[in-house]
């Protein structure tokens, strides 16, 4: 991961058009010196959790406390209320509020999405995305940010959430609330910077499988959008399924390639479904099939002699 | 029935500075013909180790090692240009590449001496040990 300064949404844009997105990124403006001295709250808020194209993005941002009135008279709001234009401009506003108010995005790419949901040990959206939030935190913190208090827009239940946090930070006044965009300002900052960096992302997407792009796009990259239910029908690769803009872990993209795909079995799968345990009298007196079987040197390593194709 | 190999000496002379990439998966796809595994497969080394590679896979996390195959071994790419309607008759395969390396890839699991695949390679030292011809020891 790296760090690297932006001061408008076209820097976001330009930024993302010239890096691989196959890996996660945290991207952060300059910490505000006031930030450093004086109490500071922080809001944390995600974008780009239900679409099956393109990353998830998580953000923070704080200012010193008696400034969140200051954020508030700027204009912010749940984003997902604004428009993308009135997004870009408050993102440029907040950007110019760099002596007070400091925020920080992590581009959670939507491969790395996958492999974390496909693991062999199942690892949720929602462990990811509190993962995230979690990091960013420690990164204000660690990069000195006076905070006192936390204000998260929740995933999950929302006390749950709060222990879990509370746990991590003792030493933070920690709320975790749903629609948290809509009431504290600074969860509505971290809102906007989310979504502006997910939307510009998605916009520059690079394709590094040789994807070409087509001239209708992809569109929101939500499941209902025609456009990007279109862009899914026609972006089937018969072995590889989808390009990594595509979240193949999305029940949405997974039913198409069960349609359109080459079936594709894995074989540990097999192996873990088939666990037999033997009845207790199955111990007792002699067993009456006696097949010679292979010895275990062979069959652990699935060895077969083989006389024909 | 007898199986016959057909090797034409331009494969067998591109051997081993023009060797194909070939890649262990650990699932079958079922398909059969040409894919774009350049484009949409891309390996890159373990941040952790750089022994081992990591890619993906239909989204899945997949860890792998570059294995060489024991020495004195070949891996052939076979080619059935007409496959045969009914069993038991004679067949025909071309060679159509020569490799003795390849990358061997688990489902989010390094690769180690508990994969059957890895530790099958062993047998073969230990078939050599017990088949060979004895060589009389002169006193």
């Amino acid at each position: 991961m790296e760090d690297s300064s932006v001061n408008c949404a076209e820097h976001l844009g330009k930024y993302f058009s010239e890096r691989d997105n196959s890996s996660n990124v945290i991207l952060s403006s300059d910490i505000p010196a006031i930030c450093k001295t004086e109490k500071c709250c922080l809001g944390v808020d995600e974008a780009g959790r239900g679409p099956v194209l393109g990353p998830m993005v998580y953000g923070v941002a704080y200012c010193p406390l008696d400034k969140s009135a200051s954020l508030k008279k700027l204009g912010c709001a749940d984003s997902k209320v604004l428009t993308e234009e009135k997004r870009e401009e408050l993102f440029g506003k907040l950007c110019e509020g760099k002596d007070y108010v400091g925020w920080s995005v992590e581009v959670i790419s939507p491969n790395s999405i996958c492999n974390s949901m496909l693991r062999r040990q199942k690892y949720s959206l929602n462990q990811v995305s509190h993962d995230s939030a979690i990091g960013l935190i420690k990164k204000a913190v660690d990069d000195g940010v006076n905070i006192a208090e936390v204000f998260v827009d929740t995933v999950g239940p929302a006390e749950k959430y709060q222990e879990k946090l509370s746990k991590i930070f003792p030493e933070f006044k920690i709320t975790v609330a749903s629609k948290a965009d809509a009431t504290y300002p600074c969860v509505s900052a971290a809102s906007i910077c989310a979504k502006v960096a997910r939307d510009r992302a998605l916009q520059v997407w690079k394709f590094e499988d040789g994807v070409e792009k087509s001239e209708d796009g992809w569109g929101s990259g939500y499941p209902n959008d025609p456009v990007t239910k279109k862009f899914l029908q026609k972006n089937i690769d018969h072995v590889f399924g989808f390009p990594q803009m595509v979240r193949m872990s999305w029940s949405t993209a997974d039913k198409i390639l069960q349609e359109s795909a080459a079936p594709v079995e894995w074989e540990e799968e097999e192996d873990e479904a088939s666990g037999n345990t033997p009845s207790i009298s199955s111990y007792f007196g002699a067993s009456k099939t006696k097949k010679r079987s292979t010895h275990p040197y062979f069959r652990e390593r699935c060895l077969k002699s083989t006389v024909s194709l | 029935m007898a199986i016959h190999l057909n090797c034409s000496v331009k494969t067998v002379e591109n051997f081993p500075d023009n060797q194909p990439v070939i890649h262990y998966m650990p699932c079958e796809i079922k398909s059969n013909g040409p894919a774009g595994v350049s484009t949409y497969f891309k390996p890159v080394d373990n941040e952790k180790d750089s022994k081992f590679k990591k890619a993906s896979f239909r989204g899945r996390p997949l860890q792998g090692e570059d294995i060489s195959l024991p020495s004195g071994y070949r891996g052939l790419v076979v080619q059935e240009t007409k496959q045969p309607l009914v069993e038991n008759v004679e067949r025909t395969m071309h060679v159509s590449h020569i490799f003795d390396r390849l990358t061997y890839w688990n489902w989010d699991k390094v690769p180690s001496a508990n994969d059957p695949f890895i530790s099958a390679l062993s047998w073969i030292d230990i078939s050599e040990a017990l088949h060979s011809p004895i060589e009389s020891i002169s006193d």
